[in-house]
């Protein structure tokens, strides 16, 4: 370590602070949940496994969970299946003003959650929304729906308007991985006589990889903590319908209960642990394989 | 020197960092927040007879921390008359309705950080549970504006005999009731319905003309609430001491019929489309609007919704409206919540007879007075001496339902703090996720989670 830039003692100060507001209350946390501690009681006694019993002994957290993985599946898929495509259209396909169109789409993401609440909450409202206005403007009248308020398909809007939202950003990253891709593979691959289709099963695909798991892990990662588009759309409802484990979190501590509360982050963070770890894990041997 | 130099930037930098993270405020800025004066000691009360004016020192301030919701305007002119008269101003911290527990919380947990009065639901639950008065309020039950209070009102606010707050509300014209549209209901031949049956007869020939039937507003989470937690008395009048035994832990909701009755009847209306079939995209806020255009004919709200459509739509006559009860389970018996937004002195304050001299100037029969001459929600107060001004629908209801019973999210323990949970449940039973009988399981489970955490003796 001789060759390093700057003394050691440099790090001192991030350390102590992420340990401060990072380690210290995560490790408490731990702890906290095998607890009851709650708001009526200044005591707090050590309970065992007691409210992870709960947890998994209640339909309305196990909802919640299931909610919260169709949630993180659905919208790693939606949202990289479109960025990729979008991706290669404003990178290798559509030349004219594809800065314009890349600012359009990112545009979504710099909105604040809070004004896309309210934009979309009016948009699919069932009787005065835009959306069903136009359908039935049209003739498609039987295409109308209940968008947040129909338990059946209120998840499924929730997750179209994240993806709407965070769509703009995972392109981003896909073209940023796309131009490193150097331009002579696809030269040398149409002296081959490969058509487009084969350039991109052939080179961009796998060039692509280590920047598709980047974008992966972090769909994860957000797809498993999401809070805000829920709350601001549905607030958890109708009923149970699109409660996720975030925003049971945060309704149990509302309610006083943060030994139930914090053993739920608990859970969950170990779940993001576990997932977070095996994809970094499977990056590293893809790119020790390239 | 470079080495030194890279301690001392780093030294700084993390410096800097602590103290910005140290400043920064722990809780929501209130929306308004008038600059904290000096609170200097009372200089001198004890002597000072009822009827003059007590004497404090130059520039007393109290603060008085309260939901935006329970500041009146008559009550801040009030307080500007009471600055004039003992020279103590009363600085107003109005915090937004859903973060105000977590900022009163925060600060009360923080020594008070200033609070002389802070504003709390009434209610025996709310008042031990919440807002811990026994350790957070000063007793008052020797104050003279104490008897003049409903004993109703008293009771909400007490604890083991002990007062600890003062409530000034309109806990009776502030009833949840079916208010209706009296011209639509001529036009269909429809007379005010006295039990469930002739209610869902109602709605149905209502929804046969293309009106619906009722304006529930859903969306908010909470107002549907009221159709079962407010029919208390009738669940009592079935079953007397229910309150009690439920209080004691020797009853519960699972399994109540007349519970269970109230549930099913709702989820009926909800299934014939009797709240229309947008209802649970319905908010409160357009409660007025809803109402005033003539296309819903009825909706839960209290005396004073007919004022306010009126002051929203000035083409729209008040005396359109008239009042009957919730007749769920064929309820017919006043549903009255004696529990109201209410004011405490802080055990901590500096000028705890400052704010006892402005909660004795607010309670003179002259101030109450003007208080409900110039709210337009409030249709009487729970004083006695001051004149309410009821319109001849508002006195014609008053006149039929001569019977009276509590609500039960206040005659009942761990029931109000779980309110927006129920509205959550409710909604699950409209849309067929859950049963009424899982609807009052949940409801028993959760009381039992509280009364638990609460060292309850009654479920030891």
């Amino acid at each position: 370590m001789k060759n390093k830039m700057y003394p050691s003692y440099f790090s001192v100060g991030a350390v102590v602070l992420y340990s401060l507001f990072m380690v210290i209350p995560g490790i408490m946390g731990f702890y906290l949940s095998f607890t009851d501690w709650n708001r009526y009681s200044s005591e707090i006694n050590f309970i065992g496994f007691e409210n992870f019993t709960l947890i998994f002994s209640k339909l309305n957290y196990w909802h919640s969970i299931s909610n919260s993985l169709i949630f993180t599946v659905v919208t790693i898929v939606s949202k990289t299946v479109i960025a990729l495509m979008l991706a290669l259209l404003l990178s290798r396909g559509l030349k004219r003003s594809s800065n314009f169109h890349r600012v359009i789409i990112y545009l979504p993401a710099i909105i604040p959650m809070i004004v896309v609440g309210i934009v979309f909450r009016s948009i699919l409202h069932p009787a005065t929304g835009v959306l069903n206005e136009f359908l039935r403007g049209v003739g498609l009248g039987f295409l109308t729906q209940k968008w947040l308020t129909n338990p059946d398909i209120a998840l499924y809007s929730v997750i179209f308007v994240d993806t709407w939202k965070g769509v703009g950003f995972i392109m981003v990253i896909l073209i940023a991985g796309i131009q490193v891709i150097p331009a002579e593979y696809y030269e040398a691959a149409q002296i081959d006589g490969a058509n487009q289709w084969d350039e991109f099963w052939k080179i961009t695909l796998p060039l692509l990889m280590p920047t598709l798991t980047v974008t992966t892990v972090l769909n994860l990662l957000y797809g498993l903590k999401v809070f805000d588009v829920v709350w601001v759309l549905t607030n958890g409802g109708p009923g149970y319908a699109t409660e996720t484990v975030y925003t049971v979190v945060f309704k149990e501590f509302s309610k006083g209960r943060y030994g139930v509360s914090t053993a739920l982050s608990t859970l969950l963070f170990v779940v993001m642990s576990i997932c977070g770890f095996w994809l970094i894990n499977a990056m590293h041997s893809k790119e020790l394989e390239t | 020197m470079f080495r030194y130099r890279n301690s001392l930037i780093a030294l700084i930098m993390v410096f800097s960092i602590v103290m910005a993270t140290g400043c920064t405020p722990a809780v929501v800025t209130p929306v308004v927040e008038e600059p904290a004066a000096e609170t200097p000691e009372v200089a001198a009360t004890e002597a000072a007879p009822a009827t003059e004016a007590p004497v404090f020192a130059p520039g007393t301030t109290i603060t008085y921390i309260a939901s935006q919701n329970w500041v009146l305007d008559s009550e801040m002119e009030l307080a500007k008359k009471f600055e004039a008269e003992t020279g103590v101003h009363v600085d107003f911290q109005i915090i937004p309705s859903d973060q105000y527990f977590n900022v009163l919380e925060t600060k009360l947990e923080a020594g008070g950080e200033g609070i002389d009065i802070f504003g709390g639901q009434s209610g025996k639950t709310d008042i031990k549970l919440q807002l811990n008065v026994e350790k957070n309020a000063v007793p008052l039950t020797d104050e003279e504006w104490v008897k003049r209070m409903n004993p109703l009102s008293v009771e909400q606010i007490s604890l083991d005999g002990v007062t600890y707050g003062l409530t000034i509300w309109d806990t009776i014209g502030g009833s949840w009731v079916i208010v209706y549209n009296k011209t639509i209901f001529a036009e269909n031949g429809i007379s005010v319905p006295k039990t469930y049956a002739e209610f869902a007869a109602a709605c149905q020939t209502l929804q046969d003309a293309v009106i619906i039937p009722v304006y529930e507003p859903f969306a908010d989470g909470w107002h549907h609430v009221l159709w079962f937690l407010e029919m208390g008395p009738v669940y009592e009048a079935a079953t007397p001491g229910l309150a009690d035994a439920l209080n004691i832990n020797k009853a519960t909701f699972s399994g109540n019929p007349t519970m269970l009755t109230a549930l099913t009847e709702l989820k009926e209306m909800y299934d014939k489309g009797y709240f229309g079939d947008d209802a649970l995209s319905n908010e409160f806020a357009n409660t007025e609007a809803a109402m005033a255009e003539g296309k819903y004919a009825m909706t839960v709200n209290r005396f004073g919704l007919p004022s306010q459509i009126h002051t929203a739509f000035p083409d729209v006559d008040e005396d359109n409206f008239g009042y009957f009860l919730i007749p769920l389970a064929d309820n017919q018996i006043w549903n009255v919540n004696p529990a109201a937004p209410s004011k405490f002195i802080y055990s901590g304050s500096k000028n705890i007879e400052a704010a006892k001299a402005y909660f004795e100037f607010l309670t003179r029969p002259e101030n109450l007075q003007f208080m409900l001459d110039n709210e337009a929600q409030f249709t009487m107060l729970n004083f006695d001496g001051v004149k309410a001004e009821l319109t001849a629908d508002q006195q014609a209801f008053i006149d039929t339902y001569t019977e009276q019973g509590t609500v039960y999210q206040t005659a009942v323990n761990y029931v109000n703090p779980q309110w927006m949970d129920v509205g959550q449940v409710l909604t699950a039973l409209l849309t067929g996720a859950v049963t009424p009988e899982d609807v009052l399981a949940e409801i028993d489970q959760r009381r039992t989670d509280m009364a638990v955490s609460a060292g309850d003796e009654a479920w030891k």
